[in-house]
Parts: structure tokens; sequence; C-alpha cells
């Protein structure tokens, strides 16, 4: 039986004889070739999560290389995998969450949020024109009824809340840590949430970081504005984690 | 649609005169999670698996069975995203019925647009089919009906369905048991059966997504509680 697809499966987006799209299949994979591993964490009334700061070049602007971007004062996104698309993806949800706020008079919920690059990104694993973006995109937020919420949306258009997860080289072994943690459906205070993001995070990488070695963005029911934390708070828990093992 | 580099479509005649993009998009959903629906004589109900990728998924924010209009409801197998996309569309279709008519829209109106709108994505340029097979379940003036709609656009009104993974068995199970004057409590216990010949693991109420729709024209979709309740009469 004779390839019916052309080898064009592998080249856009259309069905392999076995129902599969390859694109979106090598998207992901493009995800994990960045080499960086984030990790998000969900606790009682907050929400943290944790990236590796890779700078590969010491005359570059350290301030400059960062995963973290705000959408909204309330709203942070964490981006794993291709920065361009990264920077393209945060571009298109800070317009889309402004025109928002403009259109209905208030702040663009979280979940609306991740469906909307979900759908997004839906559209590109289904018009031939467009390829998937490599990247996986971790959404949080304190929702106005629902508390703290982490979302993560990937380039297959599928978006889930988590209780915990994680995206790039390590997300399997990383997840796994984590389920162990979570299991018993934990309720973490904020300096727990933090410890338990960056502690994973080492546990997986097999390595004790340095400040300006990760990047930790939070939302924090009291104060629900998204936060990147500065080097000394980073280092703070970090203290923390190393005394407390 | 599509940009004008593509104007041309992907899913092509092959030499024996079969369309292979339908036909993959076929096995997409045919490797999907097990969804079925049973029409009974005073209402409608539709199910599926809901197994997620890891505890860690928040299980609340998952929600594979949606409304269409407030007596309309519909539930696939394949894609999740594409799933969504069609349900935006389908919604906006039957507002706009509603806009025009004044009406609530009728059942076989709204399968029959969705079902337009998947045979579009058959034959336009630079686009691929969808990976979703649909069952569409309603009450409205001619009473309850179920309309399975395919990748490639066609659709058939069942007295009762399954797709997905265990297709085969679940179809065979509803043969057995499928009568015409089933009430939608034994229709409910039914589809909890078939769903349970197949299930890999412990069947919970948060491991499946029950939807039914009554006399009044209310579709909704069960809470983890009741369903567990169900389950329990079940036993």
């Amino acid at each position: 039986m004779s390839r019916g697809s052309g080898g064009y499966d592998r080249h856009i987006t259309i069905f392999s004889p076995e129902g599969r799209l390859f694109q979106v299949e090598y998207a992901f994979k493009a995800v994990k070739a960045a080499g960086i591993t984030s990790i998000g964490v969900r606790g009682k009334d907050s929400v943290c999560v944790v990236t590796q700061k890779k700078v590969p070049d010491k005359l570059l602007d350290q301030t400059s290389v960062t995963h973290l971007f705000p959408i909204t004062k309330y709203l942070g996104l964490l981006a794993t995998g291709m920065t361009a698309d990264a920077r393209t993806l945060v571009q298109q949800a800070r317009n889309e969450a402004a025109e928002f706020r403009f259109k209905y008079g208030y702040e663009m919920p979280i979940d609306v949020l991740a469906k909307w690059i979900a759908d997004k990104s839906q559209v590109y694993t289904q018009h031939a024109y467009m390829r998937p973006l490599g990247v996986v995109a971790m959404v949080l937020g304190i929702d106005d009824e629902f508390g703290p919420r982490l979302y993560k949306c990937d380039p297959a258009g599928h978006f889930f809340g988590h209780k915990a997860t994680s995206a790039g080289l390590k997300e399997q072994e990383a997840i796994n840590f984590l389920e162990k943690k979570m299991k018993n459906d934990p309720s973490f205070t904020y300096e727990e949430t933090v410890q338990t993001a960056i502690s994973a995070l080492q546990s997986v990488l097999q390595e004790d970081f340095k400040a300006n070695e990760i990047e930790v963005g939070v939302v924090r029911q009291e104060s629900p504005v998204f936060r990147v934390l500065s080097t000394e708070e980073i280092d703070e828990h970090l203290t923390a984690i190393s005394e407390r093992d | 649609m599509g940009d004008s580099q593509y104007s041309f479509s992907l899913t092509t005649f092959s030499p024996s005169g079969k369309l292979v993009q339908i036909e993959h998009a076929l096995t997409a959903v045919g490797s999907g999670q097990t969804s079925l629906g049973i029409k009974a004589a005073n209402g409608v109900v539709i199910a599926t698996e809901k197994k997620l990728p890891s505890i860690l998924v928040d299980e609340a924010s998952v929600r594979k069975i949606q409304l269409l209009t407030p007596n309309i409801g519909v539930v696939y197998s394949g894609m999740g995203p594409d799933f969504r996309v069609l349900v935006r569309k389908s919604r906006k279709q039957a507002e706009q019925y509603h806009r025009l008519y004044k009406e609530p829209i009728p059942v076989t109106q709204l399968v029959r647009e969705t079902a337009a709108v998947m045979q579009e994505f058959t034959q336009s340029g630079g686009v691929r089919p969808f990976g979703v097979s649909l069952l569409v379940a309603g009450f409205d003036d001619k009473g309850p009906q179920l309309y399975q709609v395919d990748p490639s656009g066609s659709y058939f009104s069942w007295k009762a369905s399954a797709m997905g993974k265990n297709v085969s068995n679940a179809k065979t199970f509803l043969e057995k048991r499928y009568t015409e004057d089933m009430e939608l409590d034994d229709a409910v216990h039914t589809a909890i059966l078939t769903l349970k010949e197949g299930f890999e693991g412990q069947i919970s109420g948060k491991n499946i997504e029950i939807g039914i729709i009554g006399t009044d024209k209310k579709f909704r979709v069960l809470s983890p509680a009741e369903i567990d309740d169900y389950l329990g009469e079940v036993e």
C-alpha cells in the first residue's frame, strides 16, 4: 500500500497514515531542544513558577535574558522553548488582554487567556501556511472566583489547569517528582510553594543553584500582581531550602 | 481561508478514489478516548472517559462535554483542540439562527451546519480535516435526538452509538442492551456499564463525564457526586 500523503505529512500539519500530526510532535521536540526546564506549583493562596536562566555568553546583558513575561499587571507567562516564538506569543497575548480590558471593562481572567493561547496554537495545527510555535506557555494568576490558578498551554493546542506541572528538557522527571509531592493534595503556604518549585528543579537537574541562575515568578492572593522575585528574595528561599535539608 | 500560497486543497483523491486525509483523520478519532451516546424514550445521555495525563492536572478545569444551546449538548472522541474550535463555531451558528428567527435552533439544523463546517475543511485550501467525531444530543419539538458527525462532514441519527478506542466492543454491548422503550435513568446505567467494559483502572465520578437531557429540555452535565451515585446503583 503506497504512502498516500505524498511525504508531506512531515512538512506541514496534515495527518499521517496513523492519524498523527508530525509537525506538532516536532514542535514538542523543539521545546525540549532549548535545553531549559521549567516548573510551576500552585499553593493554597499563591502560584509560583521557576525556570533556569542560562546566559550562554558572558558578554550578554543578563537582564535582557528572560523567559518570564508579565501579560497584564495580574497575569504572568512563563515561556519554555524557542525564545523568538515566545516573544511573538507574549506580544499577541498582551495585545489581546489589553483589548479585553478595553472592550469588556474588567481584567481578562486567567482561564480566558489560557484558552485564547491554546486556540491560537490549534489554528497553527490545522492551517498549512503557519507552523506550530515551539513554545509551551505556563500562565499564572489569581482568579476572582477560583483563587490561585496555573495553566499550561502546548503547541498542540491543549490546555489544562494544573496543581503543579513542568515543561522543557526534564519535563517527565520533574512531573514524577511533583506527583510524589502532591499525591495527598497538600495545601502549600507561599513559602512552601516557592520552595517546592525551586527544590523540584534542583533535584531534577541535580545541581544546587545560585540566585542568578534561576528566574522565579509569583502571584499571591494577598497582592494579586504578577511579580518576578529579585536575586535577594531568591537567595532567601535558597538558604531556607538548604537549611531545611 | 488560508494563505493564497496554499490555495489548493490538501485533501485530494488517491488513485483508488479515496480521500486519504479523511481516513487518517478517522484513525486519529479511533485512537481517542471512548465516548458514547444513547437515545432513550424520554431523553438522551452522552458520556465519555476522562483520562487525564497526570494526577497533577486539575480535573475540574477539564470539560469534555459542552453545551451548544440550552437544549443541545455535544461530546467528542479525538483531538481536544479541534473540538473547541467546532464548539465555538456551532455556538455562533446557533446564536445567529436565534437572532434571525427568534426561535431556538432545531437539532437537525445545528448538526447540518456543524457538519458543513467540517466538510469545508476537507475541501478548502491549506487546511486539514478536523480530527474529531462528535456526538450531538438534543431535545426539541421533534423529541430526543442523537447525531454522530464524522471528520468527513457526514452525519447520521443514531439510537445508540460509540466512538474512539473501544468502539467495536462498546457498540456490540450497546446492540445487546438497547431497547426502544428505555427510560433516561436506564440509559444512564447502560452508558456507565458500557464505559466500564473497556475501562482501564478504577472507574469513578472523576474519570468519566456524563451529560443528560430529559423532557425538561435542559442539557446538563452531571456532577462527580451524581455520577458516583449512579455508579453505586450499578454495582
